[in-house]
């Protein structure tokens, strides 16, 4: 994993702990630069939840808790997706780790 | 007869393929995820098939659909019902979809006709023999089969010393994600074989990840929390806790990873208990851990003692053990089996991948017949076949199914969307029958599985925002070979080329302070001709400090034009002045300041100014038909155009260059005749003055930057170029700072491009001007230079120093620098003289510039 995954996957999960304590309007701010920085360098950090799940979405690594079925959501996100653009061309270098219901 | 070149590790939970050329082994990664490996998995979900990773996802929740470890079951004559297929599927059909899957994973496009496949060294016959033909199923005209340990062995040699002697006992030690395998093995004059084998099919990583849940999580829980059943409800499927385990699973595998590496971790998770979100944070030791995992190992080490005994050899008579699997990256595991058989154990290659090496290494001095070759075709008869519809499934084909109506789609889609998902509308045409088609996006976020073909139907694709989204759209047939003359590739735009949204006709640029030159830049926001909305966050520092309360102020000027002009020239769409007295304390130089700007799809700026010091924000919305100009900034522009054409006509009648010198002059009138107006106007004035200037100003920038046209960039150019040779000659011979000063001619150097495509003149002046700079500081710090120039001082009149006694002292202390070889008080004694000349050469620079406040 490169530096700069490791380094994404420590923001969010700061982020995600702001998040906890509804904390985040205050950091808001800080975060959309963090984030911003990180775009210009090419890497797009994605956080899904609330999404659709679905079996075709090979972007998440998922464990389903509850009953499998149509209708699943991503309830939690563990790691964030993370592409890399190189070359105009978006290469997925993070599967997001997530947890679906 | 070629070489087979291909080797595939058809693991228990993953499996992988690599090849051999040239003396390398590539491994072919995943194209969905990038990852090495494989899982060993295959999913009939109700409306697709899908193999690997995705596919083990379903694996707790769907059991009578998903088959995993069916590696285990090779060579019986047992037969999985799969209910939504409502038929029975066999271990070898199952290994058959994995190595389909894996020969996907080879991005050259090349076909793999031929291939090593491991096998474990507890294969009987039937079980070897049930691989291989998994391996002609899945489209290999040859399947040649290797041992795992041996494989691993054959990994391990090649990476270390060819040359060294290898004759005697090893143990290979493979433990991996959910297996565990022990070999003993042979080489004599070099020929390798397994002698014997032991293994345990459920001991691997993940018993230990649970492991890890079970002996600490589990009972720190019951210890500092009061929750009823915790681990039962952890455990149970649907239990109320049964998330938490997914993530506690996840998370003990990281923490597991982290310990091979140091000495202690921190598990953290939030735990609900009675609705109430409770944080936790466990420090694991490595210590802790290891005794999670020592029965687990004690096993396996009572396995490798086993062994030994059992052949009757002394561990002193083991050479070394090779270390295969993930699960050997635990310190624990090489230091245990160090520490009890005393033997060397080898971990220097990577042991997920190990096996899969060494077959490639194998596959490398394999060789088959093609069959091709017998039909006369060259070796493109599958492609011949492939491109009428049908994959070549036996060495006698028959000419009835070549025959046979190829399938043809129809695709339907937008090529352009501004949605999160488009949709993609097939039609299908020919023979239909068992047929699947699955659709892979590039970058490896989207993956349909195999879906079985129908005449209609429809897609949803979801496509990555801002950015061109490629699909590939594959049919296969019945025994899942791709038909390749299906294959579609679809293209979809998402976002800003929306054919909607119009162009930008100009840059539009914010003006920065450049404060090495004593001016200003500007940087692009927006460029020429992209399309319209736009949004765009600029993070800049403030350039100086402004006190609360006071008239200084930081201005933000957005100009529309052209970005390698002078910022003058270009047309200015918005300002924004923040002077000290809207600020609620003191802006600090060096702060950060946020600018988000966007324009809108009728061309409405919208700014948002955020000063993170004061914590302030100011938003403002310009329609494009107002101007605001600022008076401070205008006399600042006013000076600095008339200061440069002024040097220009000094620079013109120096080249001879009379009609520029004329015409610059005319420009340097107009300037003067509104001079003494614009320097009585004050900020509040209400009259048009300001206005009047501005234009004025701008109309004679832009004329000037077209002064001598091409021309006259031309020679600018030119004088650049010579005055970066004169640094770069000179440069080498610094006596003194040559650090310092190389440092300062790359800075320059860093520039340059910008510099060369401008077509501002002032810029490639203002560079020459720097490199010119940089010349004499070289000079000045070159020793043979500083004593030319000394004697020059020496034999100057008394009437060119304001105190020629002065002088004199300081020429004894010269000489005497000079004399002793103390080059370094020579030189500073050059220096000084220097101050005493009446026209000295050191230019004063003034300090006292304004500009935008923006950094």
């Amino acid at each position: 994993m490169s530096q700069n995954v490791q380094l994404i996957n420590q923001v969010f999960e700061i982020s995600q702990k702001i998040e906890q304590e509804q904390l985040s309007a205050k950091f808001e701010r800080n975060f959309t630069k963090i984030y911003n920085l990180l775009e210009e360098e090419g890497l797009h950090c994605i956080n899904p939840l609330g999404e659709k799940y679905t079996e075709s979405r090979t972007d998440c690594e998922a464990s389903i808790a509850g009953k499998a079925n149509h209708n699943m959501k991503i309830t939690k996100v563990i790691k964030p997706i993370v592409y890399k653009q190189e070359n105009g061309q978006m290469v997925l270098i993070q599967k997001g780790i997530v947890i679906v219901e | 007869m070629k070489s087979i070149n291909f080797g595939i590790d058809l693991g228990t939970t993953n499996s992988l393929i690599t090849k051999y050329e040239n003396g390398q082994v590539t491994i072919f990664k995943n194209p969905i995820g990038h990852k090495d490996t494989l899982a060993s998995v295959v999913a009939f979900r109700p409306d697709r098939t899908l193999v690997g990773d995705k596919a083990r996802e379903f694996l707790i929740k769907d059991p009578i659909n998903i088959f995993a470890n069916f590696k285990r079951r090779m060579g019986t004559d047992d037969k999985f019902y799969v209910v939504n297929l409502d038929e029975n599927i066999t271990p070898i059909e199952l290994s058959t979809l994995v190595l389909k899957e894996l020969k996907q994973f080879i991005y050259s496009g090349e076909q793999a006709e031929a291939a090593v496949i491991t096998i474990p060294a507890s294969f009987d016959t039937m079980q070897s023999n049930a691989t291989k033909k998994a391996g002609l199923a899945a489209g290999f005209e040859e399947v040649v089969l290797l041992q795992e340990p041996i494989a691993a062995s054959l990994a391990y040699f090649n990476a270390a010393n060819q040359g060294e002697d290898k004759n005697g006992y090893w143990l290979v030690y493979d433990l991996g994600g959910g297996t565990f395998d022990i070999a003993l093995m042979e080489i004599k004059d070099g020929e390798m074989k397994v002698i014997d084998h032991e293994g345990n099919n459920f001991l691997g990583g993940a018993d230990f990840d649970f492991g890890m849940i079970e002996q600490i999580i589990v009972p720190y829980v019951n210890a500092h929390f009061e929750i009823e059943n915790f681990e039962q409800e952890l455990r149970s499927k649907n239990g109320k806790y049964e998330k938490l385990f997914y993530e506690l699973i996840y998370k003990s595998e990281e923490a597991k990873k982290e310990l091979s590496h140091q000495e202690q971790t921190i598990l953290d998770f939030t735990l609900m208990v009675d609705g109430v979100a409770q944080d936790v944070m466990l420090s694991i030791t490595r210590k802790q851990f290891e005794e999670t995992i020592t029965t687990r190992i004690s096993e396996t080490l009572r396995m490798l003692q086993d062994i030994l005994q059992r052949n009757q050899i002394a561990a002193s008579n083991i050479e070394e053990i090779l270390l295969v699997g993930g699960s050997t990256y635990i310190p624990y595991v090489k230091n245990s089996l160090q520490s009890e058989t005393q033997i060397a154990v080898n971990s220097g290659i990577d042991p997920t991948t190990a096996v899969a090496i060494g077959a490639a290494y194998y596959a490398a001095n394999k060789y088959y017949q093609p069959k091709g070759t017998k039909l006369a075709l060259g070796n493109n008869v599958d492609d011949l076949l492939n491109s009428l519809g049908r994959v070549e499934e036996e060495e006698d084909f028959d000419l009835d199914a070549v025959e046979m109506t190829p399938v043809q789609l129809k695709v339907s889609y937008s090529k352009m969307s501004k949605d999160v998902e488009e949709v993609l509308i097939i039609k299908a045409e020919g023979d239909l029958d068992r047929k699947t088609y699955r659709i892979i996006r590039s970058d490896g976020g989207f993956d349909t599985g195999f879906v079985p073909l129908k005449s209609k139907f429809t897609e949803f694709l979801p496509l990555l925002p801002n950015i061109n989204n490629t699909f590939f759209l594959r049919v296969y047939d019945a025994d899942q070979n791709e038909i390749r003359a299906a294959m579609e590739e679809l293209s979809i735009t998402h976002g800003q080329y929306n054919i909607s949204g119009q162009p930008l006709p100009q840059d539009i640029c914010i003006e920065v302070d450049d404060k090495d030159n004593h001016t200003t830049k500007l940087e692009l926001i927006f460029e020429k001709n992209s399309i319209l909305p736009q949004k765009k966050t600029l993070y800049r520092e403030i350039s100086k400090t402004i006190k609360q309360g006071s008239d200084d102020s930081i201005i933000i000027n957005i100009l529309e034009g052209d970005r390698f002009a002078r910022p003058l020239s270009n047309l200015v769409i918005a300002c924004i002045v923040i002077s000290g007295k809207d600020l609620t304390s003191d802006l600090i130089k060096g702060s950060d300041i946020e600018l988000q700007i966007s324009m809108s799809d009728n061309r409405e700026l919208h700014t948002e100014v955020y000063l993170v010091m004061t914590q302030q924000e100011f938003k403002n919305a310009f329609s494009i038909s107002e101007k605001h100009v600022n008076v401070d900034r205008l006399k600042e522009q006013f000076i600095d155009l008339e200061n440069e054409i002024r040097n220009s006509i000094k620079m013109f009648s120096v080249d001879d260059n009379d009609v520029w010198a004329l015409q610059a002059n005319d420009f340097l009138k107009e300037l003067g005749q509104h001079k003494a107006e614009l320097f009585k106007l004050q900020e509040n004035d209400r009259t048009d003055t300001k206005y009047v200037i501005a234009e004025m100003l701008n109309r004679i920038s832009k004329a000037y930057d077209k002064l001598g046209g091409e021309d006259r960039l031309e020679r600018l150019r030119y004088e650049y170029f010579e005055s970066k040779d004169f640094a770069e000659n000179h440069l080498p011979m610094a006596d003194f700072r040559k650090e310092e000063l190389a440092q300062k001619y790359q800075k320059i150097l860093g520039g340059e491009h910008h510099v060369l495509i401008s077509r501002n003149p002032s810029i490639l002046e203002k560079a020459t001007e720097k490199l010119n700079d940089l010349g004499w500081d070289i000079l000045w710090n070159t020793l043979s230079y500083l004593i030319s120039r000394y004697e020059g001082f020496k034999a100057l009149e008394p009437a060119h120093y304001t105190n020629y006694n002065g002088a004199q002292t300081i020429f004894k202390s010269a000489d005497t620098a000079l004399n002793g070889e103390k080059y370094y008080e020579f030189r500073q004694h050059v220096y000084n003289i220097t101050h005493l000349l009446v026209h000295s050469d050191y230019k004063v620079k003034n300090d006292d510039f304004k500009g935008t406040g923006i950094g």
